[in-house]
C-alpha cells in the first residue's frame, strides 16, 4: 500500500484512467493491493471542473465531457484503454476521527468517498421545502422529494403531519378522536347501555358454565384475539378478505404499522374484480376461508397464552370488554359458544378456546345463513341508498361516502379505522364483522363499514 | 455583553443605582428585543435584571421605569392541548427526551400485564400519546396501563388551558382507540415539598395493595420536572451551605429520590436541562444561565419564522424563566436546573443504579434528530445521553434502577 499525499494525488482526479468503469468495492473492504488515496476536502468536493464550452454544463471527469461533446458533433476523444493493467485506487475521508480515513477503511470509489464526505462531515444544504429535513448530497434530497408526502398523516380534522409522533400526538388530544367516540356511542346506545349494567356477571357465567377441561379464557380473550388475527390475516390473505380484515383491525388496534396500509392499499386496487369474483365463488371458497382464519388463530395461539388474567380483570373493569362481548351475544350465546368449544378441544388433542372458537363458529354458519343473507339485501339496500356503482367503489372510497373520504390514500383507510370506531364501539364492528365473515365474506363489509347500520339491523 | 449584564448585576446588588442605570442604558441601546439571537438574549437578562432592580426596591429611578415600561411584563401565552402539542414537536428539546424515555419504557416493561406510569413532566402528558401507542404496538400485546400525574405542580411555562381530568379524559378515549386499557389518576401534589402527597399516595397503594403489585412494573418518568423542587436544606433564599445540599439527606430533592427507591420501581427515567442554576450568588446564576439559555434563541430560527406567533410564545417562555432565575429568590424561584453530574450522584446516593439506553433507543433518537436542523446533536457520556447544540450539552437523559 502506498499513500499519495494531498498535493500528488490532486492532479490524479482527472485523470481518465481511473474512471474506466470498475465493480464497486465494498465500503471498507479494499484490495490490500490498492493505491489508496487521500484528498483534502477542497479538492475532494471540486466538481465539474471540466466544463462544455458550447453549454457551459461541467463533468467531474475530462472523459465524461469528451462524450458530452459527441452530442454538440464536437471532436471528442477518448482515451484508449492501455495495454498494462490499471492498479486499483481507494479513497480515504479527509476527516481525521472518521473511521474512513484509516487506509483499510477507505472507500473503493471517489463518488462513494465524496458521497461519504458530504453526508458524515458535511453541510445539509438541500432542504425539503415539506417537510424540513436536510440533505447534504442533492441525490439524497432528490431521492426524499419523491417519496416525501406520500407518507403523511391526515387527522378528521384536516391537519396533515409528515411524522407519525406528531399526528400521534395531535390524534390523541385532538377533538375530532372525542366527537367520533361518542357519535359511535350514540350509535348503538340501547346496546351499550343493557350490556354496561351486567357485563362481568355474563362473563363470569358463561366462563363458569363452560364444561371444557381446558379450563378456557373468558370472552374478553375473544376480542383480544380478533385483534391479533386481523393483523395476522392481511399478511397472509390478499384480495377483499385481507382488505376487510386488515380494516377491522385498525378499527380495534389502529396504527400497525404501515406495512398493513400498505396491505391494504395494495390489494384495494385489485378489490372490484376480486370482490365480483369472490361472490360468485363464495360457497366454494368457504372452506379455505376457514382454514385460514383456523390457522390465524392457531398462530395467535401462542400470544393469548401469554395474557395473564390480572390483565382481563383489569381491563374488564376499564369497560372494555363488555363492549368487544356486546355482538357476540345476539348471534349465539356466549355459552354456547364455550360449549362448541368444549367439544371441539374434546375432539382434537391439542385444542384450546381458540381453535375451538374458529371451528365452532364455522359449524354454526349453516343454520346463520339465512339470517346473512338477510343481511345481504339490507346491505345492498344501504348500498342503493349511497348511490354508488357497486361494491367495489365503495370499499375503493369512490362514490360520494363521506366515511373515506374523498381521496384513496393509505391515510382515508385510516380516517376509516377512526371513522368506523374511533373508540370502543370500533372492536365491535370488527368483531361482528368477523363473525359473519365466517357465513359470508361479504357482511364483512356490512358490519366494519357501516357500524350503526349493523347495529340496527341487529335491534329489529 | 455577558461581561456589561455582570457589571449591572454587581451594580443593583451593590445598590448603585447610578452605575446600574448608566449600563442599563447602554445594555437596552445594544440590545433590542428584536434584535439577533444574542441581543435578545441580553434583552432577556437586561428585563430580568430591571425586574429585579424593581423587586429589591434598590433604586427607585429603575422601580418607576419598570413600572412605566409596558413592555416589561412577560406574557406567557396559556395552550390549548392542541397548540401545545404542536409546539413541543417543533423542535428536539423535549421530543429528545420522549424518544430516549418510550425507548427505554418499552424495554423495561417488557412481560408486565400492567404498568403504572408515574409521569412527572412539565409538558402536560405530551409525551404519553406516543408512548401509548408505542406499548400498544408491543408484540405480546399491550399491557393495562395506569397512569399518575402530579396536578398542581408549579405554575410554570409552558402553560396548558386545560384540566387535568379533561386532558386525562382524552389520553383514555385515545388509549381506547388503541385498544389499551388506561386508568388515569391526578394526585394534587406540588414539586415544592417534593411530590410528598404522591409518594405518599404510592406508598400507601403498594402497602395496601402488596397482592396488586405483583407483576405490575412502576415506572417514573421525571421530565423537566425535578429541577422545581428545591434543592436547598433549609428554603432560606440566604442560606450559604449550598455545597451540602447535594449530600444532604434533608434536601427535598434527595428525599423524592430516597422515598421513590423505597418503592422499588423498575425503571425510573430522569430528563433535565445540563445547566445550573442553583448557585445562591446572582452573578454565578447570570453567567450559568447567559451560557446556557442562549440555546433556546439560537436554535429558534432554525424551526420558526420571525413574526411567528409561536415564536412569541416561545421566546416569551424562555423569557419567563430568565427573569425566574434572575429576579427571583427563595420559594419564588423554581428555575433551579441542576447539571447532570450532580443528578447522577443523587441517584447514586438514593442507591440507584444507571442503566444503559440500548442501541435502539440511540437510533430511535437520532433518526428524531434527523427530523431537526443539522445543529443538534447527540452524545453518548457512559450510559446518559446528551442532546446537544452545537456541540453544547443541553439536555441529558438518564434510566436508573434500584440497586
Amino acid at each position: 500500500m502506498s499513500i499519495h499525499d494531498d498535493t500528488s494525488s490532486s492532479a490524479m482526479t482527472g485523470d481518465p484512467i481511473t474512471t474506466t468503469k470498475k465493480k464497486r468495492s465494498l465500503p471498507g473492504n479494499p484490495d490490500p493491493d490498492a493505491e489508496v488515496i487521500a484528498l483534502s476536502p477542497t479538492t475532494l468536493m471540486a466538481t465539474n471542473r471540466f466544463v462544455c464550452e458550447i453549454c457551459n454544463k461541467g463533468f467531474q471527469r475530462d472523459q465524461n465531457l469528451q462524450l458530452h461533446r459527441r452530442g454538440h458533433n464536437l471532436p471528442w476523444k477518448l482515451r484508449q484503454r492501455s495495454g498494462k493493467e490499471v492498479r486499483k485506487r481507494v479513497y480515504i475521508c479527509p476527516e481525521l476521527g472518521c473511521i474512513h480515513h484509516q487506509p483499510n477503511r477507505a472507500l473503493g470509489d471517489l463518488t462513494g468517498i465524496k458521497k461519504h464526505f458530504s453526508r458524515k462531515h458535511g453541510e445539509k444544504k438541500w432542504k425539503c421545502e415539506k417537510c424540513g429535513k436536510k440533505y447534504a448530497v442533492q441525490s439524497d434530497w432528490k431521492a426524499h422529494l419523491k417519496t416525501c408526502g406520500t407518507k403523511e398523516y391526515r387527522c378528521d380534522c384536516g391537519t396533515l403531519f409528515a411524522r407519525k409522533d406528531s399526528f400521534i400526538t395531535h390524534r390523541a388530544f385532538c377533538d375530532a378522536l372525542a366527537e367520533e367516540s361518542s357519535r359511535v356511542v350514540q350509535m348503538v346506545p340501547s346496546l351499550i347501555s343493557a350490556e354496561e349494567q351486567q357485563p362481568k356477571l355474563q362473563i363470569v357465567v358463561a366462563a363458569n358454565d363452560s364444561p371444557t377441561p381446558t379450563s378456557p379464557p373468558t370472552p374478553i380473550i375473544i376480542s383480544a384475539q380478533i385483534q391479533i388475527q386481523g393483523q395476522e390475516l392481511p399478511a397472509k390473505n390478499t384480495g377483499i378478505s385481507s382488505c376487510l380484515n386488515g380494516s377491522s383491525s385498525m378499527s380495534s388496534s389502529n396504527g400497525n404499522g404501515t406495512s398493513m396500509f400498505a396491505n391494504l392499499f395494495s390489494s384495494s386496487s385489485t378489490m372490484a374484480g376480486e370482490l365480483q369474483r369472490q361472490q360468485q365463488q363464495q360457497q366454494q371458497q368457504q372452506h379455505t376461508s376457514f382454514a385460514d382464519l383456523i390457522n390465524a388463530m392457531a398462530r395467535s395461539e401462542r400470544s393469548m397464552t401469554n395474557v395473564e388474567p390480572i390483565s382481563l380483570c383489569l381491563s374488564s373493569s376499564n369497560g372494555s370488554s363488555l363492549q368487544y362481548a356486546a355482538p357476540f351475544q345476539p348471534a349465539l350465546s356466549a355459552t354456547a359458544l364455550l360449549q362448541k368449544a368444549a367439544e371441539m378441544s374434546a375432539a382434537t388433542t391439542n385444542a384450546s378456546l381458540l381453535r375451538g372458537l374458529g371451528v365452532s363458529l364455522s359449524s354454526n354458519t349453516s343454520s346463520g345463513q339465512q339470517q346473512h343473507q338477510q343481511e345481504n339485501v339490507h346491505w345492498n339496500r344501504l348500498m342503493e341508498s349511497e348511490g354508488s356503482g357497486g361494491i367495489g367503489e365503495l370499499i375503493m372510497g369512490g362514490g360520494s361516502s363521506s366515511m373515506f373520504g374523498s381521496k384513496p390514500t393509505t391515510l382515508d383507510f385510516l380516517g376509516l379505522g377512526m371513522g368506523v370506531g374511533g373508540g370502543s364501539g370500533a372492536a365491535k364492528g370488527g368483531f361482528s364483522a368477523l363473525l359473519n365473515s365466517i357465513g359470508d365474506r361479504l357482511d364483512v363489509a356490512a358490519g366494519t363499514w357501516g357500524d350503526g347500520n349493523y347495529s340496527e339491523q341487529r335491534k329489529s | 455583553m455577558e461581561q456589561l449584564l455582570i457589571h449591572c448585576a454587581n451594580a443593583i446588588e451593590t445598590n448603585d443605582a447610578t452605575l446600574a442605570q448608566q449600563i442599563l442604558w447602554v445594555l437596552n441601546n445594544i440590545a433590542p428585543p428584536d434584535g439577533d439571537s444574542n441581543q435578545r438574549l441580553t434583552c432577556g437578562f437586561l428585563r430580568a435584571l430591571i425586574s429585579r432592580a424593581a423587586r429589591t426596591g434598590c433604586c427607585k429611578m429603575i422601580t418607576a421605569m419598570a413600572n412605566s415600561t409596558a413592555n416589561l411584563t412577560i406574557n406567557t401565552h396559556k395552550f390549548s392541548v392542541i397548540e401545545l402539542a404542536s409546539f413541543i414537536d417543533l423542535t428536539p428539546w423535549h421530543r429528545f427526551g420522549f424518544s430516549a424515555a418510550n425507548a427505554a419504557i418499552l424495554e423495561a416493561i417488557e412481560g408486565f400485564s400492567v404498568v403504572h406510569i408515574v409521569d412527572l413532566s412539565s409538558t402536560h402528558c405530551m409525551q404519553m400519546p406516543t408512548l401509548i401507542d408505542a406499548i400498544a404496538n408491543r408484540p405480546e400485546g399491550p399491557p393495562f396501563i395506569k397512569l399518575t400525574v402530579a396536578g398542581a405542580t408549579a405554575d410554570v411555562p409552558p402553560m396548558l388551558d386545560l384540566s387535568y381530568d379533561e386532558l386525562g379524559s382524552k389520553l383514555v378515549n385515545f388509549a381506547r382507540s388503541r385498544n389499551v386499557g388506561l386508568e388515569f389518576r391526578v394526585i394534587a401534589s406540588s414539586s415544592s415539598d417534593g411530590f410528598a402527597s404522591l409518594i405518599e399516595q404510592l406508598r400507601v397503594q403498594k402497602i395496601v395493595f402488596p397482592e396488586g403489585s405483583e407483576g405490575e412494573a412502576l415506572v417514573i418518568n421525571c421530565h423537566m420536572m425535578l429541577h422545581y423542587t428545591p434543592e436547598e436544606v433549609n428554603p432560606n433564599p440566604y442560606n450559604t451551605f449550598e455545597s451540602s445540599s447535594v449530600t444532604s439527606s434533608s434536601s427535598f430533592r434527595n428525599m423524592f429520590l430516597m422515598a421513590l427507591r423505597v418503592l422499588d420501581p423498575t425503571l425510573v427515567v430522569l430528563i433535565d436541562e445540563d445547566a445550573d442554576f442553583t448557585s445562591n450568588n446572582l452573578i454565578c446564576r447570570l453567567r450559568s444561565a447567559f451560557n446556557f439559555m442562549w440555546i433556546p434563541y439560537d436554535t429558534v430560527d432554525t424551526f420558526l419564522q420571525r413574526g411567528n406567533k409561536q415564536r412569541q410564545w416561545y421566546e416569551a417562555d424562555i423569557s419567563w424563566k430568565i427573569e425566574n432565575v434572575i429576579a427571583q429568590e427563595g420559594l419564588e424561584r423554581v428555575e433551579r436546573l441542576e447539571p447532570k453530574t450532580q443528578w447522577v450522584q443523587r441517584m447514586r446516593n438514593a442507591r440507584f443504579r444507571g442503566i444503559p439506553f440500548s442501541e435502539d433507543a440511540i437510533s430511535e433518537v437520532k433518526s428524531m434528530l434527523d427530523e431537526h436542523a443539522a445543529g443538534w446533536g447527540l452524545k453518548k457520556e457512559e450510559e446518559d445521553l446528551v442532546l446537544t447544540w452545537k456541540g453544547h450539552n443541553v439536555v441529558f437523559a438518564t434510566a436508573w434502577v434500584p440497586c
